[in-house]
């Protein structure tokens, strides 16, 4: 890795550090979903501080240079994000569908107290 | 006993009026209530104007967000049985006794209304009985019960079962998965014979383009399900 290319990466990955903590501060995103980009930054950014070690890694699952390493992590790292954000929106699915079914049963129940539910039959 | 009758329906204005006559001149013993499931047409409307007992729900969940919801009533208002029953027309008031009698004996805990016990009446398509063929092998395999008609939206549960459903339910495409989620939990099911007519007005929530991703929901739906509920049945 030239130092060319070093300084770039860490450059990028302070852009990203950054962005994080900007929407953390703002409260656009709650700490708790960013774990995991935290996570695979820190990542990141060891390996972009010591090439030796993302050579060593790289070498040892047989990828032959280390940035193809580093591109393969970078997506599997994608889709694991991915991945937990599927099951986020499915946790979201199932609380919003409680309170759909919550709400219609309260929903008749004031039309029951009104007298107006249930008086045809 | 007391037995709740749930009849979902989406966008069945046309039907609903005179399932409902029909369930109250067969069966007017049974109390129901009709989960309208967000329809676009003024289904709704038409149970407010007939002063029928109704949950709307305000935002469109599927056939088993609703009938879960209709669960949750049974749950709430105490309700010994709890029956399912398609708002479209397709079901037959006068096989409600048959569905609740072995529940009131105590002689099964789900009670599965069946077109292919002696096969009479609408038998449905020859590929929609190849499917239903193949997902009631794939449940025998799956937990060793065998359904025939295991996508059959006239069914009969206990207390017990009505407890669990309420907890745990499947948000489309139910039925199949409702079966062998109770033969897991070590419900006893029955089938029972009874006819079922083509749907007199509206239209199938299945549509052939659907078929497909029915299938495979489903069948992938059921080894999930087998293979997450290993720890609670031994």
């Amino acid at each position: 890795m030239t130092a060319r290319l070093q300084f770039f990466l860490l450059s990028a990955l302070g852009v990203y550090f950054i962005l994080i903590f900007y929407l953390l501060t703002k409260k656009r995103i709650n700490l708790k979903y960013t774990l995991l980009w935290l996570a695979f930054g820190v990542v990141m950014l060891v390996f972009a501080a010591f090439p030796q070690l993302l050579r060593i890694c790289t070498e040892f699952v047989g990828v032959e240079t280390p940035m193809n390493g580093l591109f393969a992590m970078l997506i599997f790292a994608v889709l694991v994000i991915l991945m937990s954000l599927t099951a986020i929106v499915s946790k979201l699915n199932e609380k919003s569908k409680r309170i759909i079914q919550a709400l219609a049963l309260l929903e008749k129940r004031v039309r029951e107290l009104e007298g107006k539910d249930g008086k045809g039959t | 006993m007391k037995v709740l009758m749930i009849i979902p329906a989406y966008n069945e204005a046309e039907n609903i009026a005179a399932v409902i006559r029909h369930l109250a001149a067969e069966a007017p013993e049974v109390d129901y209530v009709v989960v309208n499931d967000c329809s676009k047409d003024s289904t709704a409307a038409v149970c407010k104007e007939n002063g029928f007992h109704l949950i709307s729900l305000p935002i469109n969940l599927g056939i088993g967000g609703g009938v879960q919801t209709g669960y949750l009533y049974a749950l709430e208002k105490g309700y010994d049985i709890a029956v399912q029953f398609d708002g479209d027309g397709q079901h037959d008031a006068a096989y409600i006794k048959d569905l609740i009698a072995p529940i009131e004996s105590g002689q099964a805990d789900v009670v599965i209304g069946s077109r292919f016990v002696e096969n009479k009446g609408f038998q449905s398509s020859a590929a929609r009985r190849f499917g239903i063929r193949f997902l009631s092998g794939l449940i025998k395999l799956l937990c060793g019960v065998r359904v025939r008609d295991v996508t059959s939206g006239m069914r009969a549960v206990n207390r017990g079962m009505i407890e669990k459903f309420a907890q745990n339910y499947a948000q489309d495409y139910p039925e199949p998965e409702a079966i062998l989620f109770s033969a897991l939990a070590h419900a006893r099911i029955m089938e029972v014979p009874v006819q079922m007519r083509e749907r007199q007005g509206g239209t199938s929530s299945i549509n052939l383009v659907r078929s497909m991703y029915y299938m495979v929901k489903v069948s992938i739906a059921l080894m999930v399900a087998r293979v997450s509920m290993r720890g609670e049945c031994g």
